[in-house]
């Protein structure tokens, strides 16, 4: 066996409050597509140091935050929830959701012109190289909401987003799961956050069929076992124990289920 | 390489008598919200399942279709041929009321091995006489969405039984697999799918693949790999 470094994982962004002592110190974007807002939203934006839209993302936002908060005057709550970036193609927002967040300060970056890369792919990339006001000291985690479901070609698009840009964090979410990469390079320990989080769970080995893959913490635990679209995927398995452990010979995608509290 | 046709025509109001090939059609009942054409699906289909939880949907949610009729005359009308599953998710009254109706219930909670799409295809694989299985086609509602496991669990059952036609479908979108063994002819119903489309090669990188009829075509040399195509759902 390879000795590899240890990846941490863990869904302390689900927690109403992050512990301090929590370990790795992760500093978290947010990035909301084209989709109903999952109803944990509010929470994820106020983990984030940063907010984006990509595109009609930024329609959800105005239409639907509010609706999380019925007894607030609307407007309050469009202004308290204003992203900090609008990016994309620009061809879903709504004339009138562009010009409030561009009045409000909302800084727009029109990349209509771009037709080679998928929303999230252009925001992934704005957050990686130029987003300001970040603390990079510590490292990032960008957070996706409405990236799944829909239309099944752009939940792939998106897919493949995260495996292309495998080294960094990004986190899918929907109100029913959430989902990330394991790079094949380092062992994982995923910490279980029970009070939020499992116990359906999956390994999918999403890019390449993958020769060996072992686990610890799952009722069906892998054990140096085969894994390949056709074959063996691992889905509806069972989270065991608080700490869950992969290595395997190729990036798998991890998924978890988000507990409807 | 042997020519494989495919066409959407499961979409349409009548499928034209013509229209070739001439498939048998299967429906399976997952159990998510159903699609706003499931009653069309079930018109087409000559044999219609429930896995497990579907059944709460067919009962629950085809009356909501036809709200202008009365709840139980839908339901009696739309009732399964077969229930198949472990039956985890199925609520008892819609357990009994099928039941009554005469509806095949088939209990495999002992099975934990396998889904229960994968469960209900095995069953039509089973029931279909042989030689009608290569003009079988498979039509799942409810295989995409909610939860992130079971949405890949459902499409590794598509490579698992890549020698039947089945189609996923959900509001949006239908996808299938495009195995390597074949060339591809996709006539599109342009009435009720797209422009929006994908190929995926899930599972397994592709060296090469080639298209023809797209904006953005791929232009290499034979597919080594089976390919998901993904279609957006226009109705």
């Amino acid at each position: 066996m390879i000795a590899m470094d240890l990846m941490h994982h863990s869904s302390c962004f689900l927690l109403p409050t992050i512990p301090l002592q929590r370990r790795p110190s992760l500093t978290y974007a947010l990035l909301v597509l084209n989709q109903n807002l999952p109803r944990f939203t509010p929470l994820l934006w106020n983990h984030a140091q940063l907010h984006l839209c990509a595109d009609g993302g930024a329609n959800r936002l105005y239409d639907e935050m509010p609706l999380f908060f019925p007894q607030e005057d609307a407007s309050d709550v469009r202004r308290r929830y204003k992203p900090d970036v609008i990016k994309g193609d620009m061809d879903s927002i709504r004339r009138e959701v562009l010009e409030f967040y561009a009045s409000l300060g909302t800084e727009i970056v029109d990349k209509s012109h771009d037709q080679d890369t998928t929303d999230l792919h252009k925001c992934v990339t704005y957050i990686r190289d130029s987003a300001s006001g970040l603390d990079k000291s510590n490292q990032l985690c960008v957070l996706v909401v409405g990236a799944l479901g829909g239309r099944f070609d752009q939940e792939m698009g998106n897919l493949n987003v995260i495996c292309r840009f495998s080294s960094m964090r990004i986190v899918l979410l929907s109100n029913d799961s959430l989902i990330h990469l394991l790079p094949r390079t380092y062992c994982h320990e995923i910490h279980i956050q029970t009070s939020v989080e499992g116990p359906h769970c999956g390994l999918i080995p999403i890019g390449t069929p993958s020769k060996s893959s072992t686990t610890t913490g799952l009722q069906w635990d892998l054990n140096n076992t085969a894994m390949e679209f056709g074959g063996l995927v691992s889905t509806s398995n069972i989270v065991k124990e608080e700490k869950v452990t992969v290595q395997s010979d190729c990036d798998l995608l991890w998924t978890i289920s988000i507990k409807k509290l | 390489m042997d020519l494989m046709h495919h066409s959407s025509t499961f979409l349409l109001p009548t499928i034209p008598l013509h229209h070739r090939p001439s498939l048998t059609y299967a429906l399976v009942v997952l159990n998510q919200t159903l699609p706003r054409f499931a009653p069309l699906l079930w018109k087409h289909a000559q044999l219609r399942l429930c896995a497990d939880g579907g059944a709460n949907r067919v009962f629950d949610e085809m009356p909501l279709l036809f709200p202008e009729e009365d709840a139980s005359d839908v339901r009696r009308r739309y009732k399964p041929d077969v229930i198949n599953g472990d039956m985890d998710s199925i609520r008892k009254e819609v357990l009994d009321f099928y039941r009554s109706l005469g509806t095949k219930i088939i209990d495999k909670s002992h099975d934990q091995d396998t889904t229960d799409l994968h469960k209900c295809i095995t069953y039509i694989w089973d029931f279909a006489p042989d030689a009608n299985k290569s003009s079988l086609c498979i039509l799942v509602a409810g295989a995409l969405g909610g939860r992130y496991d079971h949405e890949m669990g459902n499409l590794n059952v598509l490579y698992c039984f890549s020698s039947l036609r089945i189609v996923l479908l959900s509001d949006d979108s239908l996808i299938y697999l495009l195995p390597r063994t074949h060339h591809h002819e996709i006539h599109i119903q342009t009435s009720v799918e797209g422009p929006h489309c994908g190929l995926i090669p899930i599972g397994v990188p592709s060296r090469s693949s080639t298209t023809t009829g797209l904006q953005w075509n791929l232009n290499d040399s034979i597919p080594d790999y089976s390919f998901l195509l993904s279609l957006a759902a226009k109705l």
